[in-house]
């Protein structure tokens, strides 16, 4: 129960804020959904692995406000444990920039 | 990763090439630096990254691109190694046979050209993903069915082209009509496309003559550049029959009653049984279960069946089609079921288009060390015989005890031959342990072609013993395959060692790793 309080609590304020994304952050959401989405939503291999590495907290990477842009843009390229790495087919110098705009967007303070 | 030059060719040459490549496709197009070098390595490969790297990648938009590529590469003697999405993990992934090729990465091609409910095809690019047409269906409301692999993050066209295949069955089967485009840059249509304005193209295989979809299904005699596939008209009513079967023994006579069904069409996909394993992996890790470096023991078999409420061999058995058909179909399978057996088998009724969509979560399994893990299969097509099955099960457990590997197993049965896919799991860290891998690895194949049995498909690594496997007069097929090969290919150009068919230029690199 715990656990659902918590995921509830992440998810709240993402939910809100998805409306003010800028036009770049907005197509690096869409990036993500495509490029990202289907091993780093819910229910995804990358959630499951990084939830079970890092704590469900840390696990969904739309809801981390610790990604920084040359860590996104490393991990992508070279990998990490074991997600395959992307090349520049895949995830294009375009939606890279995109995806690192949104994943790295200011999010408002946590509720106290 | 640093550069290997492709056999044979200078640097200087090398960088000419290149050069060509991107007037044709820009330069954004041609991947060269370590760090894109690194993006084609296969990373779950259980030997050494650079028996199997990329010299760079050069990504065409269209079939005219394709062709100049084509051009330049046969004038700068550059081997070229296709890839639809360069998903095909435990295969090799993106990475090719040859040190040094050139990827021609497919996946910008990535159009969905049609998709016809009527007649039940869809017609596309290379670089489509399962994720992307399943997209399009829903987005769309277009009732047909796709058989969708394990990991469902790969390309449609590459996985048909690799005979890969899904509960629904062996998906080469349903390509119907390729474009290719030959060494020399020709573009061909295959079956009734090859009318160029050909209507029935997509739905009716041969044409006229010869057919020569299968001659490029798992080959290296042109690029694809379209492939049209038939698809599955939504069923209406769908019932799933939870084999669940507690004994490792079970498997014979689960095949003996299952078969024949299969062969009479009572059950229309394959028959798919799957050892405790496959349940385990995913989610929960080794360490939980197991510290010991020998194959995990029978005790601890006992408590994970127990823990993660699955049988020795796990179905499920899927029903589909018209309803009143499917329900008299359950009853011949429960009736054929209780001849062998007093157990009960839960059964589910759901819509025949409740179809689970693409996903990665198997891939959670190379995980089951912690670290870094990998894959690789070992997959032998033998007789759905079940004496025979159950044999095959013994003698390939053994091995994974003799090389304190963890058994993973699973028998596809589609009422004649039965496809057992054979997953080995490793940590990359664990050279010890990789080394172990490898010497499993051969000694399955060994076994297999002293039943009489052969692979389907394999990793990069094992291309050469597995073509070497297909003994008959002398390894008579593969010799038939690279005279093709030299005539169509005389430069060798187009995925050299590709499943064993090298082409002359290249042909002192068989068996080298």
């Amino acid at each position: 129960m715990t656990r659902w309080l918590l995921a509830l609590a992440l998810a709240l304020p993402v939910a809100g804020w998805a409306d003010e994304l800028t036009a770049q952050q907005s197509a690096g959401q869409k990036a993500f959904a495509h490029r990202c989405g289907m091993c780093h939503r819910e229910g995804g291999t990358g959630t499951f692995v990084l939830a079970r590495r890092l704590g469900a907290a840390q696990s969904l990477l739309e809801q981390r406000t610790d990604l920084k842009p040359e860590y996104i843009r490393y991990v992508v390229r070279w990998g990490l444990m074991n997600m395959p790495r992307l090349s520049r087919v895949e995830v294009p110098e375009t939606d890279m920039t995109d995806l690192v705009a949104y994943l790295t967007r200011p999010r408002p303070a946590a509720a106290p | 990763m640093k550069l290997i030059l492709p056999p044979g060719v200078s640097h200087a040459r090398f960088d000419q090439a290149l050069a060509a490549f991107a007037r044709v496709v820009g330069r954004e197009w041609v991947l060269a630096s370590d760090e894109d070098r690194e993006t084609y390595l296969d990373l779950y490969s259980p030997g050494r990254d650079d028996s199997h790297a990329a010299s760079a990648a050069v990504a065409p938009a269209s079939v005219e691109q394709v062709q100049a590529l084509l051009k330049i590469a046969n004038e700068y003697r550059i081997p070229l190694w296709p890839i639809s999405r360069g998903k095909n993990f435990g295969y090799g992934g993106a990475a090719p046979r040859l040190p040094g090729t050139v990827m021609l990465d497919m996946g910008r091609m990535n159009r969905i050209l049609e998709v016809n409910d009527q007649l039940g095809y869809c017609i596309l690019e290379p670089g489509v993903g399962f994720f992307d047409l399943w997209e399009h269906l829903k987005a769309n409301k277009i009732a047909l069915q796709l058989g969708i692999p394990g990991n469902g993050w790969g390309s449609v066209v590459g996985n048909a082209l690799e005979r890969g295949f899904s509960p629904a069955g062996d998906h080469s089967n349903n390509i119907c009509g390729l474009e290719i485009v030959l060494p020399n840059g020709e573009v061909v249509r295959t079956g009734m496309g090859a009318m160029g304005d050909g209507k029935a193209w997509p739905l009716f295989k041969h044409g006229f003559g010869p057919s020569w979809d299968q001659m490029v299904v798992q080959g290296n005699l042109a690029i694809v550049t379209k492939l049209c596939l038939w698809m599955k008209p939504a069923d209406e009513a769908a019932i799933s029959i939870e084999i669940k079967l507690p004994k490792p023994s079970d498997l014979q006579w689960c095949v003996e009653a299952l078969a024949p069904l299969r062969l009479q069409g009572a059950i229309e996909g394959l028959v798919r049984l799957t050892s405790f394993q496959a349940s385990v992996t995913v989610p929960t890790l080794r360490s939980q279960w197991h510290q010991g470096t020998d194959s995990i023991p029978d005790d601890v078999i006992a408590q994970m069946m127990q823990r993660m409420n699955v049988g020795w061999w796990n179905g499920p058995l899927r029903l589909a089609g018209f309803s009143d058909v499917c329900e008299a179909n359950l009853k011949r399978v429960l009736d054929r079921l209780a001849k062998f057996t007093k157990q009960e088998f839960p059964v589910t009724r759901m819509r025949g288009d409740a179809q689970p969509g693409p996903t990665t979560y198997p891939l959670q399994m190379v995980n089951w060390y912690g670290g870094r893990g990998g894959h690789i299969g070992y997959s032998p097509v033998m007789p759905a015989d079940p004496k025979l099955v159950q044999e095959q099960f013994e003698r390939t457990r053994r091995r994974y005890q003799q090389f304190g590997l963890d058994y993973s197993g699973t028998f596809y049965l589609d009422g004649r031959a039965a496809t057992n896919v054979n997953l080995i799991l490793y940590s990359k860290d664990d050279e010890d342990q990789k080394q172990r891998v490898r010497q499993l690895f051969q000694a399955l194949i060994k076994d297999a072609r002293e039943q009489g049995y052969g692979e389907y498909r394999t990793h990069l690594s094992y291309m050469d013993d597995v073509a070497a496997s297909y003994d008959y007069n002398h390894n008579a097929l593969l010799k038939l395959n690279e005279r093709v090969k030299d005539a169509l290919d005389p430069n060798g150009i187009i995925a050299p060692g590709r499943n064993g068919i090298w082409p002359k230029a290249y042909r002192a690199h068989r068996g080298v790793l």
